[in-house]
């Protein structure tokens, strides 16, 4: 067989085949990211559970599964919607940040109350602590396994 | 972000919205998968094998078709690639085109570039076992290189003897049926028809043309004959009996004068300058190209005779041969007088070359070569061998009928002998005579209506003992200015250098 | 969703750009790209041998043909070259971002470059050759693709002003209708001295922005308030406008650009992005069936779309006028068969001319299934279907939805743009003139395409998780870092 037509099989073997390795290695990545991600979300960092709420929307006893950042308030694009004449458009923030719970003030006109005291800055916010905002009471539970 | 509570409405979580989107553009995709699978695997054998297809078709605009040699190697016809890498035809010479004709991609073939196209372009193969195996190989196409009988020299020798007028030469060995030369004038430029470059120009010029060069006139054209189709006459009646070689007709000299009067035609003559009133027997008759004898003889014979051994030497039919060839008749036909001859007028007539006869110069070349070769007529051929890659096939002679017995073959032969090189033949066929090489032959001047000059015609072989080449050439329209008889002895000088070398 | 920490100090910047030098290692993202260059090399010899063993045979010659020559492999180099930069940079500027898109997308673009390597280079005109343009363009675009995922760390720009990028959209719609020239009977660019572009290219990518700071703004209204109408829900009234708009926008590009494609494009992605924003599969059907209405309207009213529709059902029945493009490509199909004729061996000229008109633009799917058959196509599909997946997969694990539905928006932008054109060069859809993503000719094209990758890239970034806050730090810093990573 002429030599050059030899050459020229082995490389467009190659070629193919690189293509398709490159596949292959890219699948495997997108599977192992879709299978952890597929666990991920499962695992919640935390739930907010309602215990108090005069309008009744969202009702008592309603638990929430919280995402890393949650925001609170009227406007119905917050990730947790209260519905009360004492909650601002944006109310408060939740974040998790590195292995803990956090919330601030988003710049409402009745404060964020956690335990009772009126917090000012980013704040702690551990498991079993209460949060109130207008006249809804939340409390942040471990998340359920 | 999800609620577990469902009284929040119904938010879809956008995970799960995107997650279906994914699905439907995979499955969008799957049947993209699909559709190519189709049109690459199931579809794929007869798409790409259909005429259309830009594939078959570049294959067929590549194909190197097959070099055409002569007998001797010289190339005839090869290939030459465009700007874009597609091949054309290119020829050695103009004179060529009344038998190789032209390979052109947009006016298609003629000539034998067309009759054995098939192979030039290796659409058949040589070899059987190939053609099985055709479908399997990368390059399907086996062009054959074909070896025709032809000398290019006596192409050329011939196409110059015609110079600038119409006519036509056809030369071919009577022992083998082999064609070595067959030219017709005017002749036209092949390549320039099968250069694209130049094609359409070339092709419309010579469409136009009136002097018709693209008509084949060796095989196609139809001529009246004049006196050498008295061969077929004496043919006709030395084998039916009508006539032996000694006969003489004793009404002939008194019908030198005047004319023989056949039922209120007369047929003349233009001999009785020299010979005066002596009975003339066959050999004289053919020598001086006596048309009362032949008349008289053509008459005896009867119509039935004429047609009946004329048909053996080719005559009604079109002739077996690699190109496609007119039919050349004895008579219109039609008629009860025998034979399909009206009346004996016409018979009369036809006896010396005139009234109804048409022949082409093929036919009248296959007469002599009957002649020459003792009555046996072998079939006439271009191609001696087709070679493809692998195998080759050789065309061999091959008898197509025996015309006549070979002692009359003989008889016309000494009859031709003399008519070219006794003193009173000389007058008529002056110019055919070749020193060293003795030639047989018979001159002819066909009579056309009056305001068209007659045709010249010559039909011979040579050497006379032990033929090797027989010969018919005409000049249209030549009548006694440019004569065929002393081209056809330049022409048997050519082929005496050429068989010498 | 506009959340301000108020209050925010007199002269506080919003950098939503910013260059920081923070090396971190790319492994996955550089042994995809070594694989991607060897691919590529190999396929670049094996076409310069087919294209010297083919000249040899023309000429006659039976000797021994060069393998390497070096300057065969010249433009391939510097491509895989600048792979190899815009790798660099990302790993300098230490984001964590997807690792794959720049790969992949790297990988089709060096396909697309071999095949305009393959083709006659006289195709593009007077600038220098089809190949060396190509590799310009995607210089510029893996620029870009760079720029956007080193620089791009907030996306406010984009979700802020969203109707200004709808007035800018419209605008360069009006453009291309009023001062668009026609190119090939059914393109429309816009000439600035000798280069043309298609305003439609960059039109995609400024909807897809509109539409995600539209649809995730207003998405719980779309969901919550719709009417309903037997079975099928419809969008609330007031928002039916904008709706409306889309589709009377299609229709317009149709008519006026006779750009079927991206008409087709435009559409499909609204209502993809439509779906993905209230999960409503009503709005979908109310969408298609708009559509078909449409369509039908237009195909007993415009002769060429006629044209377009009969071709399309059966192209054989005219193969050598107004079907001839399609059948052509249909017999490039065919003829690379399972793993195709080889590059550089397909393709027969006739005349000099290849077989199928517009094969750089428009048909470079045709041509590749031909000279790397079905194999070949499988993979190619295969690639389109991992950029979208990544660009599905950054959309889901957005932090906010506005990201996300961008995202998606961004990924569907090149996915379905590349099913059009890849069915119509299969005669699943009627043919249209737009372009395969990264593979086919085509500046306006290239840059577009690029836009949307860098996007995507810039928007995949890992959120870092927050770090915890410090100890009493001042507020300007705490608003610098929250405003950086662009929190919602």
């Amino acid at each position: 067989m002429d030599p050059a037509l030899l050459v020229v099989w082995i490389l467009r073997l190659l070629f193919l085949g690189l293509l398709y390795a490159f596949l292959w290695s890219v699948v495997r990545v997108l599977m192992r990211d879709l299978r952890s991600a597929s666990k991920g979300p499962a695992t919640a960092l935390g739930r907010l559970v309602v215990l108090a709420s005069p309008s009744g929307e969202p009702p008592v006893g309603a638990a929430f599964s919280l995402d890393a950042v949650v925001t609170l308030g009227r406007d119905v694009n917050n990730s947790i919607v209260l519905e009360d004449e004492f909650v601002s458009t944006t109310h408060a923030r939740l974040t998790f940040r590195g292995r803990a719970w956090y919330v601030e003030d988003a710049g409402s006109t009745n404060g964020t109350f956690v335990n009772g005291s009126r917090i000012d800055t980013i704040s702690p916010l551990a498991f079993g602590d209460e949060v109130q905002i207008g006249q809804v009471r939340l409390r942040l539970d471990r998340a359920r396994p | 972000m999800t609620a577990d509570s469902s009284s929040l409405g119904r938010r879809i979580p956008i995970g799960t919205a995107l997650g279906r989107v994914g699905l439907a553009l995979a499955v969008a995709f799957g049947a993209l998968a699909a559709g190519a699978g189709y049109w690459q695997v199931f579809r794929s054998t007869d798409l790409s094998s259909s005429p259309d297809d830009a594939g078959v078709i570049a294959a067929s605009r590549h194909v190197l078709r097959g070099v055409i040699t002569d007998r001797d190697g010289k190339r005839l016809a090869w290939n030459v690639r465009d700007k874009n890498g597609e091949p054309f035809r290119m020829y050695a010479s103009p004179a060529l085109s009344g038998v190789l004709g032209y390979a052109s991609r947009q006016w298609g073939n003629s000539g034998l570039e067309r009759a054995w196209d098939a192979q030039l372009s290796g659409a058949a193969s040589a070899d059987p076992l190939y053609d099985l195996t055709r479908k399997f190989r990368t390059d399907p196409a086996d062009p054959e290189a074909l070896k025709t009988t032809l000398v290019l020299q006596l192409q050329q020798a011939a196409v110059k003897a015609l110079g600038s007028n119409r006519g036509a030469v056809v030369m071919l060995d009577p022992r083998t049926g082999e064609i070595l030369a067959m030219a017709s004038t005017p002749t036209f430029d092949a390549s320039a028809i099968a250069n694209p470059a130049t094609s359409d120009k070339a092709f419309r010029a010579l469409q136009a043309d009136p002097s018709l060069p693209l008509l084949p006139r060796a095989t196609q054209g139809r001529y009246v004959p004049g006196s050498i189709f008295k061969i077929v006459t004496a043919t006709a009646a030395l084998s039916s009996g009508a006539i032996t070689p000694a006969t003489t007709f004793a009404q002939q000299p008194p019908a030198e004068k005047n004319g023989l009067l056949v039922s209120g035609f007369r047929v003349h003559d233009g001999h009785h300058l020299f010979t005066g009133s002596e009975a003339m027997n066959f050999d004289q008759a053919v020598e001086v190209s006596c048309n009362i004898y032949f008349a008289l003889s053509g008459l005896k014979a009867g119509g039935e005779a004429m047609s009946t051994w004329a048909a053996r030497f080719g005559f009604g039919d079109s002739i077996p041969f690699d190109l496609p060839t007119a039919a050349s008749q004895v008579t219109g036909g039609g008629g009860s007088f025998g034979g399909g001859f009206e009346d004996d007028v016409e018979l009369a007539n036809a006896a010396y070359g005139q009234g109804e006869t048409l022949v082409t110069p093929l036919q009248m070349a296959l007469v002599a070569s009957a002649v020459a070769n003792g009555g046996i007529l072998m079939t006439p051929h271009l191609v001696l061998s087709a070679t493809g890659r692998t195998a080759s096939t050789t065309i061999s002679p091959t008898v197509w009928r025996q015309v006549m017995q070979p002692d009359i073959a003989g008889e016309i032969t000494n009859a031709m002998k003399l008519a070219v090189n006794s003193a009173w033949g000389r007058i008529f066929t002056s110019g055919a005579r070749v020193s060293g090489l003795t030639v047989a032959g018979k001159s002819g001047t066909a009579e056309l209506d009056p305001g068209n000059k007659p045709h010249s015609w010559f039909i011979g072989f040579a050497p006379a003992d032990n033929p090797q080449i027989a010969i018919a050439v005409i000049v249209e329209h030549g009548a006694h200015e440019v004569r065929a008889s002393p081209l056809a002895g330049d022409l048997f000088r050519a082929w005496r250098a050429w068989a010498n070398t | 969703m506009t959340a301000a920490p108020a209050p925010a100090p007199a002269g506080a910047l919003r950098p939503g750009f910013r260059l920081a030098l923070r090396p971190r290692f790319r492994r996955r993202e550089l042994g995809l790209l070594l694989v991607v260059s060897v691919a590529l090399i190999a396929g670049r010899i094996s076409l310069g041998v087919t294209q010297r063993a083919a000249a040899a045979r023309l000429a006659g010659d039976s000797g021994p043909v060069a393998i390497v020559v070096p300057t065969d492999l010249a433009i391939l180099a510097a491509y895989v070259g600048v792979l190899f930069a815009a790798h660099l940079a990302l790993v300098l500027a230490g984001r964590r971002t997807d690792q794959i898109l720049l790969p992949t997308v790297g990988m089709l673009g060096g396909i697309g470059l071999l095949l305009m390597e393959r083709l006659p280079q006289t195709l593009a005109g007077s600038l220098g050759g089809l190949a060396r343009t190509q590799l310009v363009w995607l210089v510029l675009s893996f620029a870009l693709i760079t720029a956007l995922a080193v620089a791009v760390r907030n996306d406010a720009w984009l979700r802020r002003y969203k109707y200004t990028w709808a007035a800018v959209g419209v605008g360069l719609l009006l453009l291309a209708f009023v001062f668009g020239r026609d190119v090939n009977g059914a393109r429309l660019g816009i000439a600035i001295g000798p280069l043309t572009g298609q305003p439609s290219e960059l039109l995609k990518v400024i909807l897809v922005v509109f539409l995600a700071g539209y649809l995730s703004e207003n998405r719980s209204l779309l969901v919550e308030e719709s009417t309903r109408i037997g079975p099928f829900s419809v969008p609330p009234l007031p928002y039916l406008a904008p709706m409306v708009a889309m589709w009377a926008m299609a229709l317009g590009i149709v008519v006026v650009q006779r750009d079927l494609g991206a008409a087709l494009l435009f559409f499909l992605v609204f209502l993809l992005l439509l779906y993905v924003a209230t999960a409503r599969v009503s709005y979908v059907v109310l969408g298609v069936a708009a559509a078909l209405i449409g369509g039908a309207i237009l195909y007993s009213r415009l002769g060429y779309v006629q044209t377009r529709v009969d071709v399309w059902l059966n192209p054989f029945a005219d193969a050598q006028g107004a079907g001839f493009q399609i059948v052509q490509a249909l017999h490039a199909f065919a003829r690379g068969g399972l793993i195709g004729t080889g590059l550089g061996a397909g393709l027969p000229t006739i005349g000099g001319r290849p077989p199928i008109p517009a094969l750089h633009t428009d048909f470079p799917f045709a041509a590749l299934g031909e000279e790397l058959g079905l194999v070949g196509i499988l993979a190619i599909l295969g690639l389109y279907l991992v950029v979208i997946e990544r660009g599905l997969r950054i959309a889901a694990t957005a932090p906010d939805e506005f990201r996300a539905i961008l995202a998606a928006g961004l990924s569907l932008v090149v996915g379905v743009q590349a099913f059009i054109i890849a069915a119509g060069n299969l005669k699943l859809v009627p043919l249209t003139g737009i372009t395969l993503p990264f593979v086919s000719y085509g500046g306006s094209s290239l840059l577009a395409n690029g836009l949307v990758v860098g996007l995507l890239i810039a928007l995949s970034e890992r959120g870092a998780e927050l770090p915890p806050p410090g100890p009493r730090r001042g507020r300007l810093a705490r608003l610098g870092r929250l405003v950086d990573r662009g929190a919602p």
